[in-house]
């Protein structure tokens, strides 16, 4: 009875609580490329929209001076698209970005549970205010650490 | 932990009483003192006890043994787990049979061989063939609308070593009684590197790459001989 006692008290448990986001986001960071030395650059008047089929376009950066943006991927299609303006002095620049991936998903853990695992297979972009990029890490999950870096955007 | 806990101090009491009695037993004037031999075949009552305290759990267990060599036993036990449960935003399953084979050693050596119980340790290597799914799964994302995917299914097997205690008393001829406790090491815990499984049938569950775990068992031994 006490045995029975004891198993039937462990019905009692606390909730686990979830602190990790279930969207997973590219970390696009801004390069310059000067005599094939690469360097940081913070781009001044940047504003970044995500396109989404069938709703409204979302605003993610207002005009700020940056050196690296957060794209969230969209787990519905195979590709994100995003537009880029630039503000420089003479002329407000625009571009479309599209990332192609392809995703699965994952357990995040159980609490949280599941996210998706986007693989970043190509970046297309309008020549002009962008010259480059650089896939540096194609593998995008939920989990944003500070040193993570999927692609280098150079300007 | 606190499951675990709670089982493993209700075992350890019952445990003191099996030593207990193993230690007040005198033979009777006159019984016989050949020792019997033969397979000794088990079921672990604590997988029933385990339904009544979750139910989306279930599992059977059974057990062989044979003295081969003096105080030696080698051990093979099969299994069933399975476990369903209901999240916020998925439903998980899984369910497979296991296997375990290892020895265990009797470390009460008493001068009367007609005794049979006892106080091992030993090791097991265990192998577990199952499957895990995870159905109607639903991934909030604030950008781009939630997202909603149907399942995802997997055949895996994993395998896992155990350091195992126990004791056993002979209650009447032939008929035992015991417990076991057991810490287990996964040895691939990247069997499924998407979906870490919350059950490996026979090593456990939580998704933990280690683990503890109990058997209280009833035993009857087939008596084939006596020397």
């Amino acid at each position: 009875m006490f045995l029975l006692l004891s198993l039937l008290a462990f019905s009692c448990t606390s909730q686990d609580i979830c602190f990790e986001d279930s969207v997973s986001e590219l970390v696009a960071s801004f390069k310059t490329e000067t005599n094939d030395i690469v360097s940081d650059t913070t781009i001044s008047g940047v504003t970044v929209y995500g396109i989404r089929e069938d709703q409204p376009i979302y605003l993610l950066y207002d005009s700020i001076d940056v050196s690296e943006i957060i794209l969230p991927l969209d787990p519905h299609h195979n590709y994100s698209n995003f537009v880029f303006q630039v503000n420089n002095e003479a002329d407000t620049l625009n571009l479309t970005l599209k990332l192609t991936h392809s995703s699965e998903v994952y357990l995040i853990s159980y609490t949280c549970g599941f996210g998706n695992l986007f693989t970043l297979n190509d970046i297309q972009y309008e020549e002009g205010v962008i010259v480059k990029d650089t896939i540096i890490n194609p593998l995008i999950n939920t989990s944003l650490e500070e040193v993570d870096e999927h692609i280098w955007l150079y300007f | 932990m606190k499951r675990l806990m709670n089982i493993s101090g209700s075992i350890f009491k019952a445990g003191l009483l099996l030593l207990f009695m193993m230690a007040m037993w005198q033979p009777v004037a006159g019984q016989d003192t050949l020792r019997t031999y033969g397979p000794r075949f088990g079921i672990d009552l604590a997988r029933f006890v385990f339904i009544l305290a979750d139910p989306s759990e279930m599992g059977a267990e059974a057990s062989v043994d044979f003295e081969i060599y003096r105080n030696l036993y080698p051990v093979f036990e099969i299994g069933y787990n399975s476990i369903s449960e209901s999240e916020e935003l998925f439903n998980y399953s899984a369910s497979g049979i296991y296997a375990r084979a290892g020895f265990d050693y009797n470390l009460l050596s008493g001068k009367d061989r007609s005794q049979h119980h006892s106080f091992t340790a030993g090791a097991r290597y265990g192998v577990s063939v199952f499957s895990h799914s995870a159905e109607d799964i639903l991934i909030l994302n604030g950008y781009w609308g939630d997202f909603e995917y149907d399942s995802y299914e997997k055949e895996l097997k994993g395998h896992w070593v155990e350091l195992v205690a126990g004791v056993k008393a002979e209650l009447m001829p032939n008929f035992f009684i015991g417990w076991s406790l057991r810490y287990k090491i996964l040895l691939n815990p990247d069997m499924d590197p998407l979906v870490k499984p919350q059950l490996v049938p026979g090593f456990g569950t939580g998704g933990k790459d280690s683990s503890f775990g109990i058997t209280y068992s009833v035993f009857y031994k087939i008596p084939l001989f006596k020397r």
